[in-house]
């Protein structure tokens, strides 16, 4: 925390350009912004309070924001929807939080290029629904799409189930404005999709989380509303069975949508039949035609693959669900953690073994019911679990191994250890998994050059050197 | 070491659990959140706040009065978290809790508080003033043993002029079906609602039991309300009245008027959104009486909001943020109003005191065509005034 005569000091700075109402300091305030939704220390519950909290809405806000942290070299840590699951919005040096939630609007919707410019602190839901009234869409959909901003989904490349056919955020990224650690602004380049000018800047700060710059306006690649949208959702005997659906969906050549496959335990409710225990569903959208044409391939493959067929009206329903069960009722649950892991298929099986039969028993981890297995169909290759907490004694340290096992393990098949919720504190000092030396002191460097004083975020995503 | 109160205990249980997920999810559509846009605003934050306060690491301010108050208790948050938990009853509790700590109300709510305790009715009105709406209804005092129907009309509606055309409209309604009841007029007291609703318990015991001894006294057998809060209170927040006296909110008792044939209603040419108010509908569950009877207007289209039932957006008005943030509150009700624009409204028809007077004055403060009637009002105006006649 900063000595009372600087944070006075701050204050009115900060005060004076953003006005009082933008500017929360006192604890009963800034209390939400300790943490994100990481499982942090249990001791470290009421640790890291941040100086500030700043709820800027336009750029030069943020570049004086900036200007006013550097001069002190200050941490600022950019915030979104506040969803991250890894300690990527917790203020471990103290700071100013920059929450963008109030840099909402909708700068320029481009419909003959297809493209729109946004604030960053619009939630995807929003942007969709916007988008929608010019009929058209962004093509993302997560599970925290009602919280997740754009600035906090690209901050950390963030999933989509859509993203078969649609990529993720990640691929739908042209242009952003940036305001870096001095307080200028950069835009990385022009808003076109497609350009052999320059190096590609903006592809520097697709899952930076905040730690090179912050992330003022983007503009971002849209789709025309598909005309017809249709889903198909089959019950298996088992995950596997569903998994060699999902194969046969993949060599099928079928251009669906996005598509999941997992273990369930709430297959009664979708009137599944008795003993049959996973599902997968394939998501399908194009014209009229196309999507009919894919519905009978898709159909077929459940046929050919024992797969039993829901109800229509089921599988509809079912997919609405999705975004109302992202958290996974973890109020409920208790302290569990989720695997994201990108692991290649022909991998999985092995994967899988050896995380619930030699790393799960070792450390004391247990899966939630209905939470062993899941799949991400398609190129993306996540895989997916839930797991408790170890409890007892050392139970933090023991997680910290169960952590680096499950890391291990997703390298050592050639994977990455994290998909989607990017690294925060969580699996910062597991990096070194993934990255050679020489991969990271080359994100070292340039993380030194644009930010000398690490002033931004600092603490999250690198590890530290070694020695 | 006293017993800790059971609001308070699940207060602290709902907050326990909300801080092991942290989701957010409540954020989606709170109304407050929307317009203020910071986290502690929101039923995370609270929550976050109440554990914080409860375990000792925070002292209770004049900033958690401020946050105890942000909280429209509309309960739409519910239907976000996926594990339901009921921020609502923690707020609620949380406000009780600061005032069993001895912190100051806000200064409007003090004065609401003041009012009650002085006349009865949170509007600083004298007790007499409470039976002027009904000046032209004739006999209509309970006689104890007698009435067997009581019309409660509640202090917002008998108070405020702007609103009596509500109770007026019902008690006309009640008159052509050719019902027998009485009304308490200036014996009618407080039910109690906001004070609950403020947090300030005490009040809220004495006016209870000052009003269900009172109520008992008639000897009804049926309560009909107007305003949706005195439902929720007198069927909820009264333990064992329900049992001993029917409580009926005025749109399950018109619905049933007009089932059995005692109402008769003529082509009305209009078209309609109607918006569920909290109290009546994710406190009560009654979504479908009001519906019913817009849809048995003849000539009526009923269009819903894209929020509608469970889902429905707050108006602004309730649980004293209105007195608390009054710009906020104001920006909540415009939301609610641009919302039924969008269905091509020529009214949009609510029924309670508070949803009227708010999201009317919303509607004019944006030039709004769309008119903002009560139900009874609505059904009045379409009724035929003489059961047969054309």
């Amino acid at each position: 925390m900063l000595e009372h005569e600087v944070h006075e000091a701050v204050k009115k700075e900060l005060i004076t350009v953003l006005g009082g109402s933008k500017v929360l300091w006192k604890k009963s305030d800034i209390l939400p912004y300790t943490k994100d939704t990481y499982r942090i220390r249990f001791e470290d519950e009421y640790k890291y309070f941040p100086d500030f909290v700043v709820l800027p809405e336009s750029t030069s806000e943020v570049q004086d924001i900036v200007r006013i942290a550097a001069s002190r070299k200050i941490p600022l840590i950019p915030k979104g929807g506040g969803s991250n699951r890894t300690g990527m919005l917790v203020p471990i040096y103290g700071g100013i939080v920059i929450d963008t939630i109030k840099m909402n609007k909708v700068i320029d919707v481009n419909v003959p290029n297809l493209y729109v410019t946004v604030q960053p602190g619009i939630t995807l839901k929003d942007l969709e629904d916007r988008l929608a009234e010019q009929k058209l869409w962004l093509t993302q959909e997560q599970g925290s799409l009602k919280m997740a901003t754009v600035g906090g989904s690209i901050s950390t490349s963030g999933f989509s189930r859509r993203n078969q056919k649609y990529g993720t955020i990640a691929d739908r990224v042209m242009s952003l404005e940036v305001v870096l650690a001095d307080g200028s602004a950069l835009r990385t380049g022009p808003k076109v999709l497609y350009t052999s000018t320059g190096y590609r800047l903006h592809q520097l700060f697709i899952a930076a989380e905040g730690t090179l710059g912050i992330i003022t306006e983007a503009t971002l690649r849209v789709e025309p509303l598909p005309e017809a949208r249709e889903v198909v959702l089959a019950f298996y005997s088992d995950f596997w069975a569903a998994n060699d659906a999902a194969q046969k969906l993949m060599a099928s050549g079928v251009g669906f949508t996005g598509a999941e496959a997992y273990e369930a335990d709430d297959m009664d409710e979708l009137g599944a039949p008795k003993g049959l225990k996973a599902l997968l569903y394939v998501m399908l959208d194009g014209t009229k035609g196309e999507v009919e044409a894919q519905v009978d391939c898709v159909k077929k493959i459940v046929a050919d693959t024992a797969g039993v067929l829901s109800d229509h009206d089921v599988a509809l329903s079912f997919l609405e669900l999705y975004a109302e069960q992202w958290c996974g009722a973890r109020a409920l649950t208790g302290f569990e953690d989720v695997i994201t892991c990108y692991i290649p298929m022909e991998h999985m099986r092995e994967f899988y073994d050896k995380l619930w039969n030699d790393i799960g028993p070792k450390h004391g981890i247990e899966a939630l019911p209905g939470e062993k297995f899941g799949l991400d169909v398609g190129r993306y290759r996540m895989v997916g679990g839930r797991y408790w907490l170890p409890k007892g004694e050392h139970a933090w340290e023991k997680y910290q191994k169960v952590l680096r096992e499950i890391a291990m393990l997703a390298t050592s098949l050639g994977g990455s250890v994290q998909s989607c919720h990017g690294v925060g504190i969580e699996h910062r000092d597991n990096l070194d998994l993934e990255y050679s030396e020489v991969a990271l002191e080359i994100m070292r460097r340039i993380k030194k050059t644009l930010d000398p004083d690490s002033i931004m975020n600092p603490g999250k995503k690198l590890p530290e050197r070694k020695g | 070491m006293r017993v800790m109160d059971t609001e308070i205990a699940e207060m602290i249980e709902v907050a326990e659990a909300c801080v092991k997920c942290r989701c957010g999810c409540c954020k989606d559509e709170c109304p407050m959140y929307s317009e203020i846009l910071e986290e502690t605003m929101s039923p995370k934050g609270r929550n976050a706040l109440i554990r914080a306060l409860a375990t000792g690491v925070l002292d209770p301010d004049e900033r958690a009065v401020r946050i105890a108050y942000s909280c429209l208790l509309c309960r739409r948050d519910e239907f976000s978290c996926t594990a339901h938990l009921k921020n609502a009853g923690a707020t609620e509790a949380f406000r009780k809790y600061l005032v069993d700590k001895g912190l100051p109300l806000l200064p409007g709510h003090a004065m609401m508080v003041k009012s009650l305790e002085n006349y009865g009715n949170p509007w600083q009105e004298p007790k007499t003033a409470r039976k002027k709406w009904a000046r032209d209804l004739k006999d209509r005092r309970v006689v104890p043993g007698k009435t067997e129907t009581l019309f409660y009309v509640g202090c917002t509606f008998a108070l405020d002029r702007s609103l009596q055309e509500g109770p007026r409209a019902l008690a006309h309604l009640m008159e052509l079906a050719g019902e027998r009841f009485g009304l308490l007029l200036d014996d009618e007291v407080c039910c109690g609602s906001t004070v609950k609703r403020l947090g300030h318990a005490k009040l809220f015991e004495k006016l209870r039991k000052e009003n269900e001894k009172r109520l008992r006294e008639t000897g009804v057998k049926l309560i009909v309300t107007g305003c949706s809060g005195c439902y929720k209170t007198l069927k909820q927040d009264y333990p064992g009245l329900n049992k001993d006296i029917e409580i009926l909110h005025s749109t399950e008792y018109l619905s049933e008027l007009l089932t059995s044939g005692k109402l008769k209603l003529k082509n009305t040419p209009i078209k309609a959104t109607y918006h569920d108010p909290c109290h009546l509908g994710r406190y009560s569950e009654v979504y479908e009486a009001p519906r019913s009877i817009l849809r048995s207007i003849p000539g009526l289209k009923l269009t819903e909001m894209k929020s509608n039932r469970e889902k429905a957006r707050c108006c602004g008005g309730g649980a004293g943020v209105k007195t608390a943030y009054p710009d906020i509150s104001e920006k909540v009700a415009i939301r609610r109003v641009i919302e039924g624009e969008k269905t091509g409204a020529d009214v949009l028809v609510t029924t309670c005191p508070f949803c009227v007077q708010t999201l009317r004055a919303a509607a004019q403060n944006i030039g709004s065509k769309m008119e903002v009637l009560e139900l009874s009002v609505l059904l009045d105006r379409a009724a035929v005034d003489k059961v047969g006649a054309t």
